[in-house]
């Protein structure tokens, strides 16, 4: 007779109980683990934080992007920024939902992956939508890079939060997940602050770093702003690959390579 | 649109694009809250009708024969988003992937092909009454003129989360299948109703075929009500009920035996013939 979570014992709860049932799904957790891209990292360049400066911080990060991949395969994934804010804004004040603010939102995610694709393009690194990551093993293996819009392609379906009507699965959770699927080594965020601040030091000079927290301690500290989409923590609570990620500062040049070779450079958030 | 304040240093004032969320994080509960607007119902007229893979689809000619005659008379009272579930051969091509050791997310994309192959066998029997299958791209940006040109269309109850699905709290089970795609995607466009076509009367206080026992019928119940029974088993996925109590537009979903003739057209009626849960 085969034990709990053994193959036999998962393979008859998956035929005859529901998908939701509690054994079989702590059955399903037993089943093994396999990494798709383990060599490769995911790297995601914030829009507001940088992408919206323009070439005075968007030209150093490419060029140490390009640094990077001959040592490293990388996942660049895009977040949104100011035009981002902007369109949600104007559909949210028109009383539209989540969904089409999450289609519009989107948009803004792909064209800074556009942009960056246009510089990268003499690199030979292309700009994939998630329709096309079957592409993705061999454009790592060929140049070791390529450049991914960030937003989760949720559209009408994206969750709604408890308030508002704001997506609550941004660009943040879809590199994030883009990680936690392949079985990726490393996910940086790169944005255009040291890490995360006890508050938003844009708006807070008395907010002091926080060099490295729990994703638990974090939540339990209740922030009242934080620099990565809250969302992402109980995601990573879930994670079975990515169970540390680091926020780097992009406006500091070498940052990201030494984030990417296991330096603790800014704020390293883990599952324990 | 008021005017946000100018920027507070001189670093971010370049490319910013004014508007009430500029420089924000979205994540200061605080500032968002002045956007905050009531959410208008896209197609109020909408109706979802979910079509469970293993209680309907699986069954076949039998049981498929008259929900689809039902749904084809129906057509012509109301508007119909119809949509389907896997059934059993989600249930092997899960036992492989996870056998093989993939991640939920890959998971998540093969289950949801099954749901759509059903959408397509469903599609085909309504074809003569202009039904058609619509990729979940079309259903999010094409609904509006497909539903103009036909009462009906049948789609996939996956939502297209695929490789971007939540791990889940336990185990590897994609998390998001049907009963909760369409939940999603009826709230979404402020649908009227949502109908759950399953193989039992509703909701009951007990599985008969798990644990024994007398199960009582529950007709009306409420998501928290629901939620605290702590019952083994549901008809609908646990996390439609999660949905629910944060939902912008459908507060009630009803659950009907689909293979009882009527019972469909009725729900869509308005009528109460199976469990309601209610926000």
């Amino acid at each position: 007779m085969a034990g709990p979570g053994s193959a036999t014992s998962l393979e008859s709860l998956l035929m005859k109980r529901s998908l939701g049932d509690h054994e079989l799904m702590a059955a399903s957790d037993a089943a093994p683990d396999y990494a798709i891209l383990p060599d490769a990292s995911v790297v995601k360049i914030g829009g507001q934080s940088l992408i919206d400066r323009g070439r005075t911080a968007v030209y150093p990060v490419v060029e140490e992007l390009v640094e990077i991949k001959r040592t490293h395969q990388i996942l660049i994934g895009t977040g949104g920024g100011t035009r981002a804010r902007h369109v949600y804004s104007v559909a949210a004040e028109l009383g539209l939902p989540t969904g089409v603010l999450t289609e519009v939102g989107a948009a803004v995610a792909g064209q800074n992956a556009k942009m960056l694709g246009c510089l990268m393009a003499r690199y030979g690194v292309p700009v994939v939508g998630h329709e096309a990551f079957g592409a993705l093993p061999l454009y790592l293996s060929e140049c070791r890079a390529a450049i991914f819009p960030g937003m989760p392609p949720y559209d009408m379906w994206q969750q709604v939060p408890a308030e508002g009507v704001l997506p609550p699965y941004r660009t943040d959770a879809g590199c994030y997940l883009v990680a936690e699927v392949y079985g990726c080594r490393s996910m940086i965020f790169v944005k255009d602050e040291d890490g995360l601040y006890t508050a938003n030091p844009k708006t807070d000079p008395s907010a002091t770093l926080i060099p490295r927290i729990t994703v638990d301690e974090l939540i339990a500290l209740d922030l009242p702003d934080v620099i990565v989409e809250r969302p992402l923590l109980d995601l990573m609570r879930r994670a079975r690959h990515v169970t540390s990620v680091q926020v780097v500062n992009g406006l500091k040049p070498g940052l990201i390579t030494r984030a990417l070779a296991g330096e603790h450079v800014g704020t390293i958030i883990s599952t324990a | 649109m008021t005017t946000p304040p100018p920027p507070p240093g001189p670093s971010f004032a370049v490319k910013d694009v004014p508007s009430a969320l500029m420089r924000q994080t979205l994540l200061d509960r605080e500032l968002v809250r002045p956007i905050d607007r009531p959410v208008m119902r896209l197609l109020p007229w909408l109706n979802v009708v979910v079509l469970g893979g293993r209680s309907i689809i699986d069954r076949g000619r039998e049981a498929v024969g008259p929900v689809v005659d039902e749904l084809r008379a129906v057509m012509s009272e109301h508007r119909l988003l119809i949509l389907t579930g896997p059934g059993i051969r989600a249930r092997h091509v899960l036992s492989v992937g996870l056998d093989l050791g993939l991640p939920t997310g890959v998971l998540a994309g093969l289950a949801s092909t099954e749901a759509e192959q059903n959408g397509h066998l469903v599609a085909a029997l309504l074809a003569a009454e202009g039904v058609s299958y619509l990729q979940h791209t079309t259903i999010a940006h094409q609904l509006a003129v497909h539903l103009s040109a036909s009462r009906a269309v049948v789609s996939n109850g996956y939502p297209p989360y695929g490789l971007y699905e939540f791990p889940p709290e336990v185990g590897k089970i994609p998390p998001h299948r049907t009963d909760s795609g369409a939940f999603l995607i009826a709230d979404a466009y402020g649908a009227a109703r949502a109908v759950y076509a399953k193989d039992v009367d509703g909701v009951f206080t007990s599985d008969p075929a798990v644990e024994g026992g007398t199960p009582e019928f529950i007709s009306r119940v409420s998501v928290a009500e629901l939620l605290g029974m702590n019952l083994a088993t549901l008809p609908v996925d646990l996390m439609v009920l999660e949905l629910m109590a944060r939902a912008k537009h459908v507060r009630e979903i009803q659950i009907v035996n689909g293979l009882v003739p009527g019972n469909i057209a009725k729900a869509l009626r308005g009528e109460h013939v199976g469990t309601i849960i209610h926000a």
